[in-house]
C-alpha cells in the first residue's frame, strides 16, 4: 500500500492547507462540517444545498435560495481528487479554487489516512458561486472534503460513488505521482471515466509513461504535461498548414527540441516555489512533443546516437523519406517552470534546398520564424503564455473522450525513453 | 488527369501538387481545427468606423486564438492620405478601445502590423485598383499568400457598384484560375455589410451588379446576427438532441413568437433609421433568418448550400400578404416619449434628423404563416422595436395544451401550455415551462420554469460574431451568411406589406410610449387569436 500514512501532525498541516478553500472570493454557502458523519448524511446536506427557496420572482418562481445562491444551476461534471500530503493539499486548493470559475461542477477531495484512527470520516461541504464577467450569470460548484481514516480509507470508490452527480462525467485527478498498482488508486480508475495525472510527477518517468498507456485500456487518460504542449503544437501545425510548406512535411531530418530544468536549488527564486509542483520528470513534455511529431508522420526507431546523460540523448529515427536526427537537451533556466519548452527546430530537405522551421520561446512571447523557399526568413512574435495549473485541468476537463493522439504520442514516448537508455551503436 | 511517363518534370510537379493537397498530418486531433488559409484581406473603407470597431478587434482575437497564419496580411484601401503607419495606429486604436482583449500586447501587436498596409486611392479611380493589384501580387511572393484574397466592403452599399467594377476592371475579382495576371492560384472572396437592399427592387439590382462580376458562391452577405453562439447552436439544439425535432411541427406546437427588442432609441441614426423603419432594419434580415432557422428542415448536410437551401424553403412557403391581409395580420407603431430602463426619452419625432411628420415605423408587430406540411396553421408572431422596456431577442414556443384537462374534477383547472424559450441575447439560454404538483395533500398545480443559462455551464468567452464570420469567409464556410435568393425572397415577403402601408391601405400608424410593449393593436393582434405576447 503506497498511499499516505502521515502521522498526526500531517494529517493536521493537510487539515490545515484544505482550509484555504474558504479563501475564494465567491457567493458561498456557510461551511458545512461534521467529525465523524456518515456517507447518508453527506449526501442528504448535498442535496439541500441548494433549497429552501425564500424569494420568488413575478412569475412565483423562487429566485435564490436562503443562502443567497440561485435557486437553478447547471452541471457538467464530478471531480474527484485524492490528496496524500500537504504539498498536494496546497496544489490542489489553488487549482480548484481556480477552476471553479469555469466548470459547474462537483469536486470531492478525499484526504486518506488509512494507518490514523478515530471517525472514519470527516467532511466539510461548501458551495461556491462566481460571477461570469460580464453577465448576471453564475457558475456554480460544491466542493466536499471527505477526511477518511482506518479501514475506510482502503474502499474510497465505495464513499465516492454516491456522492456523484448522476449520470454526468466523472474525472479522477491524481495530484503527484499515482500509486500505481495500488488497490484504492485502482478502484478509483474503475470508477472514472477519465483519469488525469502529470507525466512530469513521474518519479521515475519510463515506467511512469508505460503505466499511464496501459492505464487506458479501462478509462480515459488526460496529461498536463500534454496540455502543456498545445500552443507548441498548434504553432508547430500552422508552419504546415501553408500548402507550400507542407511538401517539407515528408522530408524532414532533424528535430531539436530544448527544455528547461532548474539551476542548483541555492541559485533558485522561485516566488511560486510553495504552489509550484515540483517536477520530478523535466524531460516529459520533450518526449511528448516528439513522440507527437514521430506518431503524426510514421517515423520509426532506428539506433541512439548519444545515450542519455544529463538529461539530454540523441537518436535517429527512420521517416518515409529521410533518416531523423532527434536531438533532445535541458537548458538550464529558471526563467520558466521546469520541463517547459525552450525551442524547438525543425530542418527539412525540399527539392528547393533546406528550410528550417524554429519556434523559440522568449519571456511570455515566442518568436516563429520559417526559413524555406529561399525567401528570407518569416518572422512574428506571438504570445507563448505558460498556463497554470488550474487552465491545464480546465482544458483536461473539457475532454469527455479519448485522445489517440495523445496515446499514440505516449507510447511513442516510452520508446523513445527506452531507446536513449540503451548504448550508442 | 494521367501524367505522361515521359515528362518527368510535369511527373514531379504532379507529385509535388500530390503532397500540397494533402491534409496537414499534424492537425489531427489538435484543438483549433479550423485555421484560415494564408490570405490577403483588403479592406475597402478602411479608415471607417466598421474598421476600428469591429474588424481589427475581431482580427486582433483570431490572431491571439491562433486562428491566422503567419503569412496573413491586411490591405486597407481608403480615400483618406495614411502613412502605413497611422493606419495601424488606427486599427490599433479600435483594439485598445473595443476589443474584448485589451490593451493589445505591444510585442505581438508589432509583429502583426507589421503585415498590414494601407492602399491610397479613390473608389473611382482605375490606376487605383491596378496598383493594388500589383501591391497583391507583391504581397502573393513576399508574404507567401498564396493568390487568396478577401475584399471586405466596409463602404456605403451605394457605393459597391463601382468597386466591384473596379476590382473587375483591374483583374482582382476573379479567382487565380481566371486571373489574367499574377498568381494563377487561390480564391476571390467578397464580404458585403448589410443593408442588403431596400426593397425587392434595390436588392435585384445589387444582386445582379454582384453577380456581374463575382460567382455567387464568392459572395459573403454578412449579417452579424447569425454570428451569435445562440443562432448557430439552434441548429445544434434541434439536430443534435433526438428529443425535440419529433415534436417539432403543427402537431405539438401551438405558436411562435420571435421578439427582437431594444431599449434605445435611434441613437444618433436618425437620418438613416428614418428611410429604414424597423421592418426593414431588422425583420428582412434578423428576425425573418432567425424563423428560417427555427423552422427549417434537416438539412441533409452540415454544409452552407444545404443549409441556405432548406432556410429558404421556408421563406419561399411564407405567403406575402395582400392589402387586406396587411390590414389585419400586421400593426406598425412609433414611440411618443416616456421613460425606459429610468431614463426618460424623447419622442421619435423629436429625435435629431428624423422629420417633424415621419410615418416611420419603429415597432412593428407581424402575424405570418408558414403554408408546409411541416407548420401548416402554426401562427409565426414577429415582433421587433425600439424604446422597448427591455433588451432581449428571443424565439418562444408554445405548445398545445395536454388534450384532457385530467385534473379538472380535482377543481384544478386546464394547466398552462408548456413554453419553450430560446434566449437568443442576452443570458442565452434555453427555459422550458412546465406544471408540477405543489407538494401536499391536496392537489394543486403551479407553472415552473427550467431554465438554462449558457453563461453557468460554459465559463467561458464567446468569440464575438465578427471574429467566427470573418473566420469563416477565409475557410470558405458560407453556412452563416445569407445567400442572394434568401434575401430576395425576404424582400418578396416584405415588400407587400411596406406597399400597403405607404398606400394608406396597411393600418394606420400607432403610437406607444417608450418604455412600454409597443401599441396596444400589437396585443389585440393576438387578443383575437386567444393568444397574449410572452413578457419576456
Amino acid at each position: 500500500m503506497s498511499l499516505g500514512q502521515p502521522p498526526r501532525s500531517e494529517e493536521q498541516a493537510v487539515h490545515r492547507r484544505l482550509m484555504r478553500f474558504g479563501e475564494a472570493e465567491s457567493l458561498a454557502t456557510p461551511m458545512w462540517e461534521e467529525h465523524g458523519t456518515s456517507v447518508r448524511a453527506i449526501a442528504g446536506h448535498l442535496a439541500s444545498l441548494w433549497d429552501t427557496p425564500t424569494g420568488f420572482d413575478d412569475g412565483g418562481d423562487s429566485l435564490v435560495t436562503e443562502k443567497g445562491l440561485p435557486h437553478g444551476r447547471a452541471s457538467v461534471l464530478n471531480l474527484i481528487v485524492t490528496v496524500v500530503d500537504e504539498a498536494a493539499a496546497e496544489r490542489v486548493v489553488h487549482t480548484l479554487v481556480g477552476l471553479g470559475v469555469r466548470h459547474p461542477s462537483r469536486a470531492i477531495v478525499l484526504v486518506p489516512h488509512h494507518r490514523s484512527v478515530g471517525e472514519p470520516i470527516d467532511a466539510r461541504i461548501s458551495a461556491h458561486c462566481n460571477e461570469v464577467a460580464g453577465g448576471g450569470d453564475r457558475v456554480c460548484y460544491e466542493e466536499v472534503v471527505l477526511t477518511v481514516r482506518g479501514e475506510a480509507a482502503e474502499h474510497l470508490s465505495g464513499i465516492v460513488a454516491p456522492l456523484l452527480i448522476h449520470d454526468l462525467p466523472t474525472h479522477i485527478w491524481w495530484p503527484g505521482e499515482p500509486p500505481w498498482g495500488d488497490p484504492v488508486f485502482e478502484q478509483l480508475v474503475e470508477m472514472g471515466d477519465r483519469v488525469i495525472v502529470d507525466s512530469a510527477d513521474f518519479s521515475a518517468l519510463l515506467g511512469g509513461l508505460r503505466r499511464t498507456a496501459n492505464l487506458r485500456r479501462r478509462s480515459g487518460v488526460g496529461d498536463l504535461s500534454w496540455e502543456r504542449l498545445a500552443w507548441w503544437q498548434e504553432l508547430t501545425a500552422q508552419f504546415f498548414d501553408a500548402p507550400r510548406f507542407r511538401r517539407y512535411l515528408p522530408n524532414l531530418s532533424r528535430l531539436h527540441v530544448r527544455y528547461a530544468v532548474p539551476p542548483p536549488a541555492s541559485d533558485r527564486h522561485d516566488e511560486d516555489e510553495d504552489v509550484a509542483p515540483g517536477t520530478p520528470a523535466p524531460m516529459a513534455q520533450a518526449l511528448l512533443y516528439a513522440g507527437w511529431i514521430a506518431t503524426r508522420l510514421g517515423w520509426r526507431r532506428h539506433r541512439t546516437l548519444e545515450k542519455l546523460a544529463d538529461g539530454r540523448f540523441r537518436v535517429r529515427l527512420e521517416g518515409r523519406h529521410e533518416m531523423i536526427d532527434l536531438l533532445i537537451e535541458p537548458t538550464t533556466t529558471d526563467a520558466v517552470r521546469p520541463g517547459e519548452l525552450l525551442s524547438v527546430r525543425l530542418r527539412s530537405l525540399g527539392e528547393t534546398g533546406a528550410a528550417e522551421f524554429i519556434v523559440d520561446r522568449d519571456g511570455e512571447d515566442a518568436m516563429v520564424a520559417t526559413n524555406a523557399d529561399g525567401m528570407t526568413a518569416l518572422l512574428r512574435r506571438v504570445a507563448m503564455e505558460s498556463p497554470r495549473e488550474p487552465e491545464l485541468l480546465s482544458s483536461q476537463l473539457t475532454m469527455d473522450v479519448a485522445d489517440p493522439v495523445y496515446e499514440d504520442a505516449l507510447r511513442a514516448a516510452a520508446i523513445l525513453l527506452a531507446s536513449a537508455r540503451v548504448a550508442a551503436a | 488527369m494521367a501524367v505522361s511517363a515521359r515528362d518527368p518534370e510535369r511527373q514531379a510537379r504532379s507529385a509535388q501538387d500530390d503532397r500540397q493537397s494533402r491534409p496537414n498530418p499534424l492537425r489531427e486531433g489538435l484543438r483549433l481545427e479550423r485555421m484560415a488559409e494564408p490570405c490577403t484581406m483588403v479592406i475597402l473603407g478602411a479608415t471607417g468606423d466598421l474598421s476600428e470597431r469591429k474588424l481589427a478587434p475581431a482580427l486582433y482575437n483570431c490572431l491571439l486564438g491562433g486562428f491566422l497564419p503567419p503569412e496573413f496580411t491586411v490591405v486597407g484601401f481608403a480615400r483618406r492620405d495614411l502613412s502605413d503607419k497611422a493606419f495601424r495606429d488606427h486599427l490599433l486604436e479600435g483594439i485598445n478601445k473595443f476589443s474584448r482583449n485589451r490593451p493589445a500586447k505591444p510585442a505581438i501587436w508589432e509583429s502583426f502590423a507589421s503585415g498590414m498596409e494601407y492602399h491610397r486611392g479613390d473608389f473611382d479611380d482605375p490606376g487605383a485598383y491596378v496598383e493594388l493589384a500589383r501591391r497583391l501580387e507583391r504581397i502573393d511572393r513576399d508574404r507567401g499568400t498564396a493568390g487568396n484574397r478577401l475584399f471586405y466592403l466596409a463602404v456605403p452599399p451605394s457605393l459597391y457598384p463601382e468597386i466591384v467594377n473596379q476590382l473587375d476592371r483591374a483583374g482582382l475579382a476573379a479567382p487565380g484560375d481566371r486571373r489574367r495576371s499574377g498568381s494563377k492560384r487561390g480564391w476571390t472572396r467578397v464580404i458585403v455589410e448589410k443593408p442588403f437592399g431596400s426593397d425587392l427592387e434595390s436588392a435585384r439590382t445589387l444582386n445582379r451588379e454582384l453577380a456581374e462580376v463575382f460567382d455567387e458562391r464568392q459572395v459573403y452577405r454578412i449579417d452579424h446576427y447569425l454570428g451569435k453562439e445562440t443562432v448557430q447552436n439552434l441548429a445544434v439544439f434541434r439536430f443534435g438532441n433526438g428529443l425535440f425535432e419529433p415534436i417539432w411541427n403543427r402537431r405539438y406546437i401551438d405558436s411562435v413568437q420571435i421578439t427582437v427588442a431594444e431599449t434605445v432609441g435611434v441613437e444618433g441614426r436618425g437620418e438613416f433609421y428614418d428611410a429604414t423603419g424597423a421592418l426593414r432594419d431588422i425583420v428582412q434580415g434578423h428576425a425573418l433568418q432567425l424563423m428560417a432557422m427555427f423552422a427549417m428542415d434537416p438539412p441533409v448536410e452540415f454544409h452552407a448550400e444545404d443549409l441556405r437551401d432548406e432556410k429558404l424553403k421556408v421563406l419561399r412557403a411564407v405567403k406575402p400578404m395582400s392589402p387586406a391581409d396587411v390590414a389585419s395580420n400586421t400593426v406598425r407603431g412609433q414611440y411618443v416619449s416616456g421613460w425606459v430602463e429610468g431614463e426618460k426619452l424623447t419622442s421619435y419625432r423629436d429625435a435629431a434628423e428624423v422629420e417633424p411628420d415621419s410615418q416611420t415605423e419603429t415597432f412593428v408587430a407581424l402575424k405570418l404563416g408558414i403554408d408546409s406540411w411541416r407548420w401548416a396553421g402554426v401562427p409565426f408572431y414577429l415582433r421587433s422595436g425600439k424604446a422597448l422596456p427591455s433588451r432581449v431577442t428571443e424565439i418562444a414556443v408554445t405548445f398545445k395544451q395536454a388534450p384532457l384537462a385530467l385534473f379538472a374534477r380535482a377543481g384544478v383547472p386546464q394547466i398552462d401550455a408548456n413554453v419553450l424559450a430560446i434566449r437568443v441575447q442576452p443570458d442565452e439560454g434555453i427555459l422550458l415551462r412546465f406544471g408540477a404538483k405543489v407538494p401536499g395533500q391536496g392537489l394543486q398545480i403551479r407553472t415552473v420554469n427550467m431554465d438554462f443559462r449558457y453563461g453557468s455551464s460554459f465559463a467561458v468567452d464567446s468569440p464575438d460574431a465578427y471574429e467566427t464570420l470573418l473566420l469563416d469567409a477565409m475557410v470558405g464556410d458560407a453556412s452563416l451568411f445569407t445567400r442572394d435568393d434568401e434575401v430576395e425572397r425576404a424582400w418578396e415577403i416584405l415588400d407587400p406589406i411596406l406597399d400597403a402601408w405607404e398606400a394608406g391601405e396597411g393600418g394606420p400608424l400607432h403610437f406607444y410610449g417608450a418604455g412600454t410593449w409597443g401599441p396596444p393593436a400589437a396585443d389585440e393582434l393576438l387578443e383575437r387569436d386567444h393568444r397574449a405576447w410572452r413578457r419576456p
